[in-house]
């Protein structure tokens, strides 16, 4: 046991002697965890789109279309000129702009003649989205137009009108009627969370929050291959198995002390998702410390297995960034899993970090429990002990 | 100048014999393409990056609407988008939300259809009329997408049917004001024009959208991701160049190179050339494989060739001002992975730029990465090289830039000198 | 024979640090020439400075013709430099090496690659050419760090301890190559810190200490000026007190010096049998016990001692 702690102090003290450790520890993790939530540390700011509005027909019609903008849940209309919209626009800093030409009143609606414009930028799910809430809009706006058109053809079937004034005042008195019910409106959709006991919404923060920290924790313990590539070119690797323990003391050393880094950096990390971002990290403190502990293990695990085959350090270092980076992009940390062809979310099930990031997910986003995630805890503690079993077979000293 | 030449091939030669680098450089971003791709739906061949959409429907409405709904989410036009099952218990259709195994539930209660479609005897006054009946849409927090795009479909259908509801209301309280219709003829009158209105197409106002570019060209989502994980990996690679002058000092080699009968500047010009070289095949081979293994179409070649060599420049410049600042080349090693990462991100290489602060975008201005994505996705929808100007510009400008800085430090330190 | 290299007050400082303090001498056409010195004298920053690689603090020196820090070009054509540390390209094989580091001479084409093959020839590689430089044994890489000095046929060759922590073999393989260089008309400047390699090579020799010359000259010479002396030395046990001892013989008659350093004592006298009997006699007074006595004969060893009062390998 001391043996143990002999070996993983040590590596501590190797891995923090450059300074630029602390980069990857703890710093590039906050940053990304932060931009990958959208750049807002408590989502204080207003999340919505932001949809360039040119109005140049400047009429009632206008204003009632961008008054339904407005109440969006999906984009934050901002009305700009023209000039400033294209500028903006060809500059690709507005995913879309909508444009309501001169000439959009009441009359263009009745006559059907109405046009309203917009651009949006390519591939751009954000001006997908500006593009249903604008037809969302226009649609309320124009739905009261054609139902007061519906009525006073209902009457004139019933019973045609004297003047043209007559049927105008009609028009117009339904209108008002039109779009008087349809602010009356109730809601007639509810949305419900799945299994969180307070109803908080998906939040993209969390996602990023759990991914990140998975990330992040992987990198550096596939890292530990690098360690034994170091200790195998300096030959201390040689020199310390000709000390009388064995191969098991020597990885469970290295490993351990790895882990237990990788459990400080995991408990900053939680820590800045509770604290800065608000997220519900804590509610089972001991669920999250099994998840928490089987990733590491899992990883660790399979770093020591990597050190098996990596010749120089560059290699291993270069090796555990890309492994962390492909795994953690397949396993779903970065982008919900759920986008992927149903066959690569089958198969990226061999991946530890699909494993870790539902268990997590589990805890920060559904608030379930310690029973909840024991099945995810056991397969990452499976992967430990298949990759670490597989690197002490085929550990080599030089 | 040859000497020049001779130097930086010789890096470029080093570079391929050290095959750990080589996978690095290569198959990272390789792999980290495809992955992006299947992210994105571009292997599944659906632009919006999603398909079979797992949702479950319990309708237990069994009315008019009600079935509507449900004959929406197993019509032909969302065959592709939503793969649905009915079930008849809402508490067995949230367990599954629970347990992931899909995407959303929907569920319809009953009474929905007659909380709109007023039946008799309950018709009076416009909005006191029964109490709404609500559609519940129980979302999986895991899989927002899918959710999101459930939820978009029920709100399409909801709102058809409000619309034709406000119509017919519209029309029957006007009628009735004016004495056209009497009470008793009024129920059947209107449940006849709610019926038909709830499911025509009325909008008076028509939406011209205009995707830029659209029209001429399609745009391949991979022309813009194999681009963004290539100039991710060609950070790496500047420094790992930028390392070189440092391990060469160690190695000796450097100071036998101001030995021999060549200038200083021919050595460290031959050594930027070399990390020139490096980055040009690195990406060269990237954005080559991608056009061999994925047909990615990049647009005007003369245009991809100016904008490489432009952003390796640019790229370049970081490479040498990392060296500069560093003392040893694992400095440089971690030093370059982390700013390789960094750039990846501020650059746009995984998440939309738009959604980030405005402080954010401005700091994004500093990375090659961002200025080259902007140059490939002009190619890619079909600019050529005269609409590059800007993020070609901003390249060389910011190559010059950094390379001077390099240079005094360079200066400052002494490169071999004691 | 006229002078190839002239160094005229050579100096060299690193801040407060004065690494060489205003060193002079010649090397005359066709010579091998060592600079001979104890770790840290300043003989491979002298060399630094003659292959234009550090920028004197003051003085100059010319080779052939050239000064070193007025035209430093020139001088980089005529001269080749053979460093401390071995400076290859590890992933290129040794053949590749050679081919780049001539092209950094300037030469190119066939004679190029009929020169590599020569040299490597000399360097006795030329059937492992293939190989990369990192799969060489440490004497290998020894050989290809000469053979690359060679390359470009300097007039002038500086070899910086080429000798440093290799195998007998290919240390004896080294000198001999040196030796080639030599009768084939190279001129070699060579430094050491191993007085027997200087003693076998040299022309001339120039002994380096704490950034001085304090010495140069044939070998004859630079015996001669220690006088037809002997040098005796004792060894004694770790724990015994030398400087005590050292102190009481110099009562000796016909002791020059005598000198403790560790547990050796050094004796200088013109006649070593003369005085055996009584240094023997004032070690047992003193109950210290002799493990072994050497006599030697006047060499360069004993002109450095002479010198600074210390061995040359402290």
């Amino acid at each position: 046991m001391k043996k143990i702690l002999a070996i993983a102090w040590k590596d501590a003290i190797i891995r923090f002697a450059s300074s630029s450790e602390l980069l990857f520890f703890i710093i590039l993790p906050v940053f990304f965890t932060f931009l990958l939530a959208g750049g807002t540390p408590s989502g204080d700011e207003d999340p919505r789109i932001r949809l360039l509005v040119v109005d140049e027909a400047q009429t009632t019609i206008s204003e009632q279309i961008i008054g339904e903008l407005e109440k969006s849940t999906a984009v934050r209309p901002e009305v700009v000129t023209r000039g400033e919209a294209m500028d903006q626009f060809d500059q690709r800093r507005a995913s879309a702009v909508f444009i309501i030409p001169a000439g959009v009143d009441v009359e263009s609606l009745q006559s059907g003649s109405a046009e309203v414009e917009m651009l949006q930028q390519p591939n751009n799910l954000n001006a997908t989205i500006a593009e249903r809430a604008v037809l969302t809009a226009i649609r309320r706006v124009s739905s009261a137009v054609s139902a007061a058109q519906n009525a006073v053809r209902q009457r004139e079937a019933k019973q045609p009108f004297a003047t043209e004034a007559e049927k105008q005042a009609y028009f117009e008195s339904s209108l008002e009627l039109a779009q008087n019910i349809q602010a009356d409106s109730p809601q007639r959709v509810t949305v419900i969370e799945g299994a969180t006991s307070d109803a908080i919404e998906y939040d993209p923060r969390a996602n990023s929050s759990a991914g990140q920290l998975i990330t992040w924790v992987f990198i550096p313990l596939f890292g530990i291959s690098a360690l034994f590539a170091y200790e195998r070119q300096q030959g201390t690797l040689r020199r310390l198995l000709t000390t009388p323990s064995r191969k098991a003391t020597f990885l469970l050393g290295t490993i351990s002390g790895q882990v237990a880094m990788a459990l400080i950096q995991m408990l900053l990390l939680v820590g800045f998702g509770i604290w800065v971002m608000k997220l519900n990290w804590g509610h089972e403190p001991l669920a999250l410390f099994i998840i928490l502990l089987t990733s590491a293990l899992a990883a660790a695990a399979f770093g020591t297995l990597m050190g098996t085959f990596v010749k120089t350090e560059g290699q291993a270092t270069g090796l555990s960034i890309m492994f962390g980076m492909v795994m953690a992009l397949m396993g779903g940390c970065w982008y919900p899993l759920e986008l992927f062809p149903t066959a690569i979310q089958n198969a990226v099930k061999i991946l530890p970090t699909t494993w870790a990031m539902q268990g997590m997910l589990d805890l920060v986003l559904r608030g379930k429990g310690l029973a909840d995630i024991l099945p995810e805890a056991g397969v990452l503690l499976g992967f430990a002990v298949v990759f670490f079993s597989a690197g002490v077979w085929r550990f080599r000293y030089e | 100048m040859k000497k020049l030449f001779l130097i930086g091939l010789k890096d470029l030669q080093l570079m391929f014999r050290d095959r750990a680098a080589l996978t690095f450089m290569l198959l990272a971003p390789f792999l980290l393409t495809i992955g992006m791709g299947f992210v994105t739906g571009r292997f599944s061949g659906n632009a919006s990056g999603i398909s079979d959409i797992p949702v479950v429907i319990v309708n237990l409405d069994q009315g008019e609407l009600g079935n509507a709904l449900e004959d929406v989410f197993f019509s032909e036009d969302l065959a592709d988008l939503v793969e649905p099952t009915a079930s008849d218990s809402p508490e067995a259709a949230r367990q599954l939300i629970d347990s992931d195994q899909a995407s959303a539930a929907v569920i319809i209660p009953k009474g929905f259809t007659d909380s709109i479609i007023p039946v008799q005897g309950t018709m009076f006054r416009p909005n006191t009329t029964p109490e709404p009946v609500q559609i519940e849409v129980y979302a999986n927090p895991s899989r927002p997408t899918g959710a999101g795009i459930v939820k978009a479909i029920v709100d399409e259908f909801v709102s058809r049917v409000e619309e034709g509801r406000v119509s017919g209301m519209t029309s029957i309280i006007g009628l009735m004001q004016n004495g056209l219709l009497d009470p008793q003829n009024a129920e059947a009158e209107a449940r006849a024009l709610f019926e038909n209105a709830g499911m025509t197409e009325s909008t008076a106002i028509t939406l011209k959208t205009d995707k830029e570019g659209a029209a001429s060209t399609e745009f391949d989502l991979l022309a813009y991701f194999a681009p963004s994980m290539a100039l991710m990996f060609l950070m790496y690679t500047v420094s790992y160049g930028g390392r070189s002058i440092l391990a060469e000092r160690a190695q000796g080699t450097l100071p036998r190179l101001m030995i021999s009968p060549t200038h200083t500047a021919q050595v460290l010009g031959g050594k930027v050339l070399g990390i020139f070289f490096m980055g040009v095949a690195q990406v060269g081979i990237l954005i080559l494989a991608s056009t061999v293994f994925f047909q990615v179409k990049w647009g005007d070649p003369l245009g991809v060739i100016v904008l490489i060599l432009a952003a390796v420049f640019g790229a370049a410049g970081w490479g040498m001002l990392i060296t500069a600042f560093a003392r040893t080349p694992a400095q440089v090693g971690s030093v370059g992975s982390a700013v390789m990462l960094i750039f990846g991100i501020l650059g746009g290489s995984f998440v939309n730029l738009e959604v980030m602060p405005p402080f954010i975008r401005l700091f994004s201005n500093i990375t090659p990465n961002k200025w080259g994505l902007d140059g490939f996705t002009t190619l890619a929808l079909g600019g050529t090289l005269k609409n590059l100007t800007e993020p070609i510009s901003a390249l060389l400008i910011m190559g010059a830039v950094l390379f001077g800085m390099a240079v005094v430090l360079f200066n400052r330190s002494g490169l071999v000198q004691k | 024979m006229p002078n190839i290299l002239e160094v005229r007050n050579l100096v060299k400082n690193y801040g407060n640090f004065t690494a060489v303090k205003g060193i002079s001498f010649d090397i005359k056409e066709g010579e091998i020439f060592s600079l001979l010195g104890p770790n840290g004298a300043g003989k491979t920053t002298t060399i630094s400075m003659l292959s234009t690689l550090y920028t004197p603090t003051s003085g100059d020196a010319t080779i052939a013709g050239y000064s070193i820090t007025k035209d430093p070009m020139a001088v980089k054509q005529v001269i080749g430099v053979v460093p401390q540390e071995i400076a290859l390209y590890e992933d290129l094989t040794a053949r590749e090496n050679l081919i780049f580091w001539g092209q950094m001479y300037g030469l190119s084409g066939r004679s190029l690659h009929c020169r590599v093959d020569e040299v490597l020839e000399q360097i006795g590689l030329a059937d492992k050419a293939k190989n990369r430089v990192k799969t060489y044994s440490g004497g290998m890489k020894r050989r290809v760090n000469i053979g690359v000095g060679l390359l470009h046929k300097p007039r002038l060759l500086f070899m910086d301890e080429p000798t440093v922590g290799i195998d007998p073999q290919s240390r004896r393989a080294i000198l001999d190559t040196v030796k080639d260089l030599n009768k084939q008309g190279m001129t070699v400047l060579y430094t050491t810190h191993y007085m027997e390699e200087a003693q076998e090579l040299s022309d001339r020799v120039g002994i380096i200490d704490h950034g001085e010359l304090i010495a140069l000259g044939t070998q004859d010479e630079l015996t001669r000026q220690v006088g037809q002396t002997d040098t005796l030395v004792l060894h004694i046990g770790e724990n015994e007190d030398a400087d005590a001892l050292a102190a009481s013989l110099k009562g000796i008659k016909d002791v020059l010096e005598a000198n403790a350093t560790d547990h050796e004592v050094s004796i200088i006298t013109p006649q070593a049998e003369n005085i055996l009997a009584a240094v023997v006699g004032k070690a047992n007074e003193r109950g210290i016990k002799i493990h072994s006595i050497d006599i030697r004969e006047p060499n360069l060893e004993a002109v450095f001692l002479h010198l600074t009062g210390r061995a040359l390998r402290d």
